[in-house]
């Protein structure tokens, strides 16, 4: 976020002390702790959160503590407020992202080998940065079949994380509201119409949703297993 | 501590289709002197002095979140009544709302006073639809009578919406997502429904327990109620009993009063093994500390007790509700989404004595975190039975951990 009067200091006085990681900084009123930690260059990982796109909440990878706060806040939505006490990467914070990605992958599909996405893929990062190998937890995996009838994208449901970018960015960049959410809980799924595959009809090609996708859920169809480019990742010890 | 009616003062007293009956025992009598005796800050300033906290199980000051719902900014503004009673083992608002569909009408009519609403929702649960024309009965009669009508610059209107059978939608954003048509599922918060709410508009959503004690602390005044119950839970609480006990039903004590008084006292429980107080989202409390008061300070949740006596398996129990879970996560954040299913597949196999040596470890870790980080009050309540049986009766865990 850019200063809103040009960092003129005279005009600050609407700024809001707050300190973050152990350093007194100040915020602009209504920025989120996300946007404030970015600003200062600190780096919270982010899965649901796009900053094109209305944020939801709901990785919870991008929480932090707040001194005072009974649970952790997600930074993505959560404004500053005066003298806020800010954590980004406490052992508390660090210990529920792992457990998060944790749990996004152990429902994920083992086919990172094969997966179109490679190295390219955000959870991946994510899980490599934590230093997250093998999760700790056993549950089952989601099966769909794959949908490969549009000619522009490829679902692959299996692989979703259920960030809802390309729900979002559907409505809110291209109107065009394809997606939908339906069932609940584990089963909660992204769908067209009613729960019928991705078809020409309703999708005009736009890439938007496939450009957000975090995983190897979306694939543009001409792309599909072609070189990509991305540094390689490596797990944290 | 004694039984004492203030929220079921009316019921079995009057007949809910009849609304002379309750004018009879000082029906809208409250109404009446709110609106000619007291601004809407003096309604508010009262309800805060009378220490009424929220009965849905947050127990947040209703005189509080009413205030900020008065001082928000705003022409329109929205009173909703939640009557959406979706935890486990509860039943009493329901008991109330069959009895005495008047109070309610009443004190929410109140709360658009005091807030400067006229506008407000009862989200009555699906399974509740029997109640629907009884309501709308109630709601057409006070109509009839003028109370809703214009008064001075005071008019309200009062809109029954069905929930569609989702436990989320029990949670006020969930419920407020559901009114205006959208899939129930919780919103982030900040902003809270006070500033925020039902269209983006200032709204309160209480309880129906909650608002049936407004009439009361109205009329016979904040100092009135304040000397009921304890330091920091004030009035009479109403209880759901069900389980393992010979007088199951809808009982209302005095904050404060033991969980022994209320199971064995009073709904005549025998060889109790463990209490669940506040559903399937509340605490278990072990027979040994079964004078624990039913109050803030102690164990209360939204006042469902369910009884298990010693013939029951603890695991069973606790496995069951996060099926529970499992079924009504909505699916939204993934704690709670995730979480509950690992979590159940994890009780599945204790229940089957297959238990890994590292799932009570993992157990803890993660309702830990499901307590810390999902987004609203379902995900961040799943794990209590686990949290609380691992507590208590971590032996029965440990037996059946295979190898």
């Amino acid at each position: 976020m850019l200063p809103l009067f040009g960092g003129d200091e005279n005009l600050s006085v609407d700024m809001i002390p707050v300190t973050l990681n152990g350093t007194k900084v100040s915020a602009q009123p209504g920025m989120t702790i996300l946007e404030l930690a970015r600003e200062n260059g600190v780096d919270i990982p982010t899965l649901c959160y796009r900053p094109e796109l209305t944020p939801i909440g709901a990785c919870r990878i991008c929480v932090v503590e707040v001194e005072g706060s009974r649970t952790l806040v997600a930074s993505c939505h959560t404004p500053v407020a005066a003298n806020m006490v800010i954590h980004t990467h406490s052992p508390k914070v660090l210990e529920a992202r792992k457990v998060i990605v944790e749990l996004l992958l152990a429902s994920h599909p083992d086919v990172c080998l094969v997966c179109d996405k490679a190295n390219t893929c955000e959870l991946r990062k994510i899980a490599a940065d934590l230093g997250v190998g093998l999760p700790r937890f056993r549950v089952k995996k989601r099966y769909h079949p794959l949908e490969d009838v549009s000619p522009y994208v490829v679902r692959d449901l299996d692989k979703c994380i259920l960030c809802r970018r390309c729900l979002r960015a559907c409505h809110e960049i291209k109107k065009a509201d394809v997606f939908a959410i339906a069932y609940r809980g584990f089963d909660s799924k992204v769908v067209v119409d009613q729960d019928q595959p991705l078809n020409k009809s309703v999708c005009r090609d736009c890439d938007v949703c496939i450009s957000l996708c975090p995983v190897g859920a979306l694939t543009k169809r001409e792309e599909r297993f072609k070189e990509k480019k991305g540094p390689p990742l490596f797990i944290k010890a | 501590m004694p039984e004492q009616r203030i929220v079921l003062r009316n019921c079995g007293v009057i007949d809910p289709k009849d609304i002379s009956t309750y004018l009879s025992q000082g029906g809208f009598k409250a109404l009446e002197k709110a609106l000619g005796e007291l601004a809407p800050e003096q309604v508010i300033e009262e309800i805060k002095k009378s220490g009424l906290l929220g009965r849905g199980g947050a127990g947040f000051p209703t005189g509080l979140k009413w205030q900020f719902a008065s001082e928000a900014s705003g022409e329109e503004k929205y009173v909703i009544c939640n009557a959406d009673e979706g935890e486990v083992g509860t039943f009493k608002d329901r008991y109330i709302l069959e009895r005495d569909p008047f109070s309610l009408i009443e004190a929410m009519a109140i709360a658009g006073y005091a807030i400067g609403a006229n506008k407000g929702y009862i989200y009555l649960r699906a399974e509740y639809h029997h109640l629907l024309g009884l309501l709308e009965g109630a709601i057409v009669q006070c109509e009839g009578k003028g109370f809703l009508a214009k008064q001075g610059n005071f008019k309200f209107d009062i809109e029954i919406r069905e929930g569609a059978g989702a436990y989320v939608c029990g949670e006020e954003t969930a419920l407020m997502d559901s009114i205006e048509g959208k899939r129930g599922e919780a919103r982030y918060k900040p902003p809270f429904p006070p500033s925020q709410g039902l269209w983006q508009k200032p709204t309160i959503i209480n309880n129906v327990e909650t608002l049936m004690n407004i009439p009361p602390i109205i009329l016979k005044g904040s100092d009135w109620f304040n000397r009921i119950g304890t330091e920091r839970s004030k009035g009479t609480k109403v209880f759901s009993v069900s389980g393992d006990v010979r007088a199951p039903g809808t009982y209302e004590l005095v904050m404060g009063s033991s969980l022994k008084e209320l199971v064995e006292d009073l709904a005549l429980a025998e060889k109790v093994k463990m209490v669940q107080v506040g559903g399937a989202s509340g605490r278990v409390i072990p027979y040994h500390l079964i004078d624990t008061p039913l109050a803030f300070e102690g164990v209360l949740g939204a006042g469902a007790i369910i009884v298990f006596n010693e013939s029951r398996d603890v695991i069973d129990i606790v496995r069951r509700t996060m099926e529970f879970f499992a079924e009504e996560s909505c699916g939204k954040c993934t704690p709670c989404r995730e979480g509950t299913q690992v979590m159940l597949e994890i009780l599945t196999r204790f229940c089957h004595g297959q238990g890994l040596k590292q799932d009570i470890e993992n157990l803890e870790s993660l309702a830990n975190v499901m307590m810390l980080t999902s987004l609203c009050g379902l995900g961040q309540a799943a794990p209590n039975s686990v949290v609380d049986t691992l507590a208590h009766y971590r032996s029965a865990y440990e037996s059946r951990v295979q190898g």
